[in-house]
């Protein structure tokens, strides 16, 4: 515990010339030269406008000024300051102190999770710039010429990765993913949003390359929908709706092999034949015959809790040609029309 | 609470976990609310289709949508997470840009189907049981206390992310199903993974992953001292109960841990039957210290 004088916030100070609150934090603390972690409570006078990077600043400059984290740019851009906030990972420059303090409630600042912890608050980013590189974050046009002038893209394409160029790779979304808790190959959130933003590019011609990687081991069906990234990306990308985006991209281009596509594959089959999810046809149509025989023990199991629905009599909705008209309907229309957006290069555009 | 929902069990409530319907329709009847059928509506896609089709499953959410309407209800009730996020994001599409809502019913005036004209909001059970005069209502009913039973809440995912097409409840910190287990007589547990993911989106795909994360909160309920987990949706259980031994396995520690339906925990509170509830039609038994907290007369030994 340590009470302090606000001298660091003079020249916030003058410049606001802020009201200001007396705030409690616990930080999670780990020194890499003794391997041991613990947690300190500090008690700060700060602004009542500052935010938790803020009050993490205070702390350094009058409390304690081995704790250690990243910060740069103060204003959501860089994202550098991505830690967990009461477990949640965000970006400390984004969360107003305030409301804690009116609350009466201690925040626990701890590092991010998925990610080796180096010293307090910063992690190893290593692995997480490992899997950017990993999915080339960069254009390819399979152009050896550079254009002279820029590229024309339709406003309607550019919209179509607006969401995914928002990332500013801090990492929040990684922190959180519950697939890489469990396969720390898993290509992850920020990686795959990233991906999209490449696969969606109307300039970028190397989408079918992309898309068969993606769709393979530790990538795009090894999320299991959690939501977690979404629920705390600070920008907006939502890439767990990325990474549905490249599935449906991955369709488009035939990948379908992975098991992961087979089984969104009987979900789409089961609507139109039948109307409900035929879940005696998931198993060995996701895993393959051979594999679903080696299960047998695990599906009697279920059969003698009456878990097994019966294959011969599966569920029929009524009316259900209508469905089928619609998927035949939807496949026709999709078919006139271009797979994706496609960019003019710049030299070939006759200015009019 | 509304006195009438269109209905909408999903795949799982009428296949594999059809004791999850039969305890809705129970505790449907003692709540005093009428359910209406909806016999032409496929499966919400489970967020498979959204992956793979996402036109389609545009679609078929408006086509279920617009059912409901014609139904003349201005409300869904679903009792699975992935349903309740399904049609609600795919509402949401609908209800925002009327040049899409125009497309889709103009495809599904075309081949018959009934269109929809955005009049119609998805509500889980959870959401209208644990809240307002639903929850008053619940209260009124649950005459059993289910005294001495440790439950640990298990929310699932796709109930509480992402909140802006769910928002219900905080999604860190929620407490329906705890406030349910207490007006239940019940006594909740908490558990950090209660928010986390049972796998089950994966677990055919990607057996080992999912392991990986469905073993989370098995291991944290019973660390806790659980004598029952409760969830609000199909898919957990099917992972959580049908998997449980799998995951002792996977992890080398036995778990025997029965987990329920959250309309099975209400139907058990609210004195409904055994014959309606089905607690035998699960893969990990109730113990006879659990059947008797949950005042079930014998389950073990009933035929399936």
């Amino acid at each position: 515990m340590a009470t302090i004088e606000n001298a660091h916030f003079t020249t916030l100070k003058g410049a606001y010339d802020t009201e200001t609150m007396e705030a409690t934090v616990k930080v999670r603390r780990f020194n890499p030269e003794t391997g041991k972690s613990r947690f300190d409570t500090f008690i700060v006078t700060i602004p009542v406008t500052a935010t938790v990077l803020d009050a993490l600043d205070a702390i350094k400059d009058t409390c304690d000024g081995t704790l250690s984290y990243r910060k740069s740019c103060r204003m959501s851009v860089c994202g550098s300051c991505g830690m967990r906030v009461d477990g949640g990972a965000a970006l400390a420059c984004k969360v107003p102190m305030r409301k804690f303090v009116e609350a009466g409630h201690t925040i626990t600042v701890s590092p991010m999770g998925n990610l080796p912890v180096i010293k307090d608050l910063v992690v190893d980013m290593t692995p997480f710039w490992d899997k950017i590189r990993a999915i080339k974050p960069y254009l390819d046009t399979k152009n050896a010429d550079t254009p002279a002038k820029e590229w024309r893209i339709n406003p309607a394409d550019t919209a179509l990765i607006h969401k995914e160029s928002l990332c500013i790779l801090c990492g929040c979304c990684v922190s959180e993913c519950i697939s890489m808790e469990s396969d720390p190959d898993f290509l992850g959130p920020a990686a795959l949003a990233k991906a999209y933003r490449f696969v969606g590019d109307a300039r970028d011609k190397d989408t079918r390359e992309r898309l068969r990687d993606l769709s393979g081991a530790h990538g795009i069906w090894d999320c299991t929908r959690c939501y977690f990234c979404n629920q705390r990306c600070p920008k907006g990308v939502d890439p767990r709706d990325a990474i549905a985006k490249l599935g449906a991209e991955s369709f488009k281009e035939g990948f379908t092999s992975d098991a992961g596509a087979k089984h969104a594959k009987v979900f789409v089959d089961s609507t139109f034949k039948g109307g409900y999810l035929r879940e005696t046809e998931l198993v060995p149509k996701t895993i393959g015959p051979a594999n679903a025989i080696k299960d047998i023990p695990f599906a009697l199991q279920l059969a003698r809790a009456g878990k097994v629905p019966n294959p011969l009599s599966p569920h029929k909705a009524k009316d259900n040609d209508e469905v089928k008209r619609l998927w035949k309907l939807l496949e026709k229309e999709a078919k006139g029309q271009p797979r994706r957006a496609t960019a003019v290069h710049p030299d070939a555009v006759q200015e009019g | 609470m509304q006195e009438r929902y269109a209905y909408y069990p999903g795949c799982l409530a009428s296949l594999s976990q059809k004791e999850l319907d039969s305890s809705t329709r129970a505790i449907a009847k003692k709540l005093e609310i009428e359910l209406i059928e909806m016999p032409s509506v496929t499966c919400c896609g489970a967020g498979d289709i959204h992956e793979a089709k996402p036109d389609y499953y545009l679609h078929i959410s408006a086509r279920i949508l617009g059912q409901a309407e014609q139904s003349g209800c201005d409300t869904i009730l679903t009792i699975c997470n992935v349903c309740t996020l399904n049609l609600r994001q795919a509402n949401m599409a609908l209800k925002e840009d009327a040049a899409v809502l125009n497309r889709v019913n103009d495809n599904l005036r075309e081949v018959g189907a009934a269109t929809y004209q955005g009049g119609v909001d998805v509500r889980h059970l959870l959401w209208e049981v644990s809240a307002g005069e639903g929850y008053e209502r619940f209260k009124s009913i649950a005459v059993k206390s289910l005294e001495g039973l440790k439950v640990a809440p298990f929310y699932g995912c796709q109930i509480l992310r992402p909140a802006k097409i769910l928002g219900f409840e905080n999604s860190d910190r929620p407490e329906s199903l705890e406030r349910l287990i207490r007006a239940c007589g019940a006594e909740p547990i908490d558990y950090p993974a209660k928010v986390k993911c049972c796998g089950f989106p994966i677990v055919l795909a990607r057996e080992d992953v999912a392991l990986g994360e469905l073993v989370q909160p098995l291991e944290q309920a019973m660390d806790a001292g659980a004598d029952v987990m409760v969830t609000p949706c199909p898919l957990c259980p099917l992972s959580l109960d049908a998997w449980q031994r799998k995951a002792a396995a996977f992890s080398g520690r036995e778990f025997g841990i029965p987990i329920l339906h959250l309309a099975q925990l209400l139907g058990a509170a609210a004195g409904i039957e055994e014959s309606e509830l089905k607690f035998k039609r699960h893969v990990t038994r109730l113990s006879p210290s659990v059947q008797a907290k949950l005042q079930v007369p014998s389950v073990v030994g009933t035929k399936v």
